[in-house]
């Protein structure tokens, strides 16, 4: 099974590495350099901030178009161009092959952040001229970016099992306002008058995920490290959610039919 | 991957360079004839209170922060720039900086950890809103309220509106911090004995060159300090000729004349024997007046 995820997983990349998804990392690229030549006169001194903010703030908004364009369409294409009957006239299960459309786009995914993290810290050894600590201690927040989008990678396929690309796209960008958002949905539901519509938030904060755990970029910024205990489980909280939109994607996309 | 070009793509690439070259000059034509953004207008409140700002910033908020902050400092900078005459960062009240304030409230709003913006607000604000320079440094405490600095700058606010005892209590308040410099004690002891001394405001400024990374808030350190050196010094010129006036019943018509005495002072002094300011410019001697002057080209501000 294991072997059969990994071809899966393997053709996804492959396909991800086809499509020319990772030339982004060459726009990316071309923004640390504008940022790390021109900012220096417009920030007050504050060039290494702004790097590591609009940095990686650029690692997780191109994470999060990836993660939703080649999400989507990760089921769908396959439907489309109807290679998936050749792929289940061999002995594939639809999770092995959900599992393994998904794990392909995250390694997908991994060698974006890995790459844009280095230009980071390239970035900012440039501006510091020598060493510079912070290009280490952005690492963790790195990690933090990487799991919110394999969070919406599932949630991107999770749509694309019953829905048109177009309309999954939308709504996991939805998904992703509202999971840094959550906040409010927690207050809305402390501070709601009705008993209804206090079930209703706290059913819809406890239901969506919670992005905003998984938000470092800002205190990254002026070189501070999560907490491992709670970066801990904050990581935790992401795999068992993961866990549920995998099964759950699963379980619509078992019950399609193809014929 | 080779073709052949055809006579259509020739037209087509045609379309594009000469379609490009047209949007350049209509580009050009607008923006020289937009019409002018009504002064009142242009000072008009941000559109997004600095809590509304975060809660839609979807994470990126210290983006977001580092954006209102590099606005504030081309803000200020515009009108400068504009301005008729020379301003110096901490003596910018005739600008009319209405958005100075909202602009640093929104940045340290959206990233209260951001200290720039807290020291912008502190060293350059009073000269225009001396109660939100105080409120944004007091938010500033409230979110970090181990950053000694803080109260560094809250005391400096104090010290120049000359509320001697609300600055001994914020460098109290500062120096019992962890990690305060014992510099901080030493300046709650001398706003209470002698706040509007020039030792204090020599402490000040040094203190606030010495721990400062902004470069214009160093540079407005130096500049003060310079002329409180140069205060000095005037003040020694001046008894130096006053003593040679009561001698000779005259004033010297040279420095050279007095080059001795000059001596005693420890002043440098050029090769004509005139004595050189803090900042390597020799000073002029005002021999009608029987008094001492800065040279008009000097670095020395005049305040």
């Amino acid at each position: 099974m294991v072997w059969r995820i990994a071809a899966i997983g393997r053709n996804a990349f492959r396909e991800a590495v086809r499509d020319r998804v990772l030339y982004n990392l060459v726009l990316f690229v071309l923004i640390l350099i504008a940022a790390a030549v021109f900012i220096g006169d417009l920030s007050g001194g504050q060039e290494r901030k702004i790097i590591v903010d609009l940095g990686l703030s650029a690692m997780l908004l191109f994470g999060v178009f990836i993660s939703i364009f080649v999400g989507v369409g990760l089921v769908y294409k396959e439907i489309e161009r109807r290679t998936i009957y050749a792929i289940f006239a061999k002995p594939v299960g639809r999770g092995e092959f959900i599992v393994g459309k998904y794990l392909g786009l995250c390694l997908t995914l991994l060698v974006n952040v890995l790459v844009m993290g280095a230009g980071v810290s390239i970035a900012l050894i440039y501006v510091s001229r020598g060493w510079d600590p912070l290009a280490l201690r952005i690492w963790p927040a790195v990690l933090l970016i990487y799991v919110e989008l394999m969070i919406l990678t599932g949630i991107a396929l999770l749509f694309s099992c019953f829905s048109s690309p177009a309309l999954s796209a939308l709504l996991t960008f939805f998904i992703f306002i509202i999971g840094h958002f959550s906040g409010d949905l927690k207050s809305l539901a402390g501070s709601a008058g009705g008993i209804v519509a206090r079930w209703f938030f706290g059913a819809l904060y406890y239901l969506l995920p919670n992005l905003s755990n998984l938000s470092f970029i800002t205190p990254a910024a002026h070189g501070q490290v999560p907490d491992v205990a709670y970066a801990g489980l904050a990581i935790l909280y992401s795999l068992v959610y993961i866990a549920v939109i995998l099964a759950a994607s699963t379980l619509i996309f078992s019950r399609r039919n193809f014929k | 991957m080779t073709q052949n070009w055809s006579s259509l793509d020739g037209v087509l690439l045609l379309v594009v360079l000469v379609g490009l070259t047209i949007v350049f000059g209509l580009s050009r034509r607008i923006d020289h004839d937009r019409p002018r953004i009504d002064p009142a207008m242009a000072e008009e409140q941000l559109y997004l209170a600095g809590t509304t700002a975060k809660r839609v910033s979807l994470g990126f908020n210290g983006l977001v922060a580092d954006w209102y902050w590099m606005r504030a400092l081309q803000y200020v900078g515009r009108k400068v720039i504009s301005a008729p005459g020379t301003f110096q960062l901490d003596n910018l009240g005739q600008l009319n900086l209405k958005q100075l304030a909202p602009l640093l409230d929104t940045a340290t709003t959206l990233d209260p950890e951001f200290m720039e913006p807290y020291e912008y607000a502190a060293v350059v604000l009073p000269g225009i809103d001396v109660a939100e320079a105080i409120r944004i440094t007091k938010k500033g405490i409230a979110a970090n309220p181990s950053a000694w600095r803080l109260y560094q700058h809250l005391g400096y606010i104090n010290w120049q509106q000359r509320n001697f005892r609300e600055a001994g209590e914020a460098y109290r308040r500062g120096a019992e911090l962890p990690g305060a410099p014992a510099w901080m004690k030493v300046m709650e002891a001398r706003m209470a004995g002698e706040g509007s001394s020039r030792n204090t405001a020599r402490e000040i400024y040094l203190r606030m060159y010495e721990q400062t990374g902004d470069e214009q808030v160093k540079n407005i350190a130096r500049r003060h300090l310079l002329y409180l050196d140069s205060l000095d010094q005037r003040e020694g010129l001046r008894k130096v000729l006053l003593v040679y006036q009561s001698k000779l019943g005259h004033c010297p018509g040279s420095w050279q004349q007095i080059e001795p005495a000059l001596h005693t002072l420890r002043l440098a002094l050029d090769s004509t024997g005139a004595p050189l300011d803090p900042s390597g410019t020799p000073y002029i001697l005002m021999a009608s007046k029987c008094d001492v002057d800065l040279d008009p080209k000097t670095e020395v501000p005049r305040f």
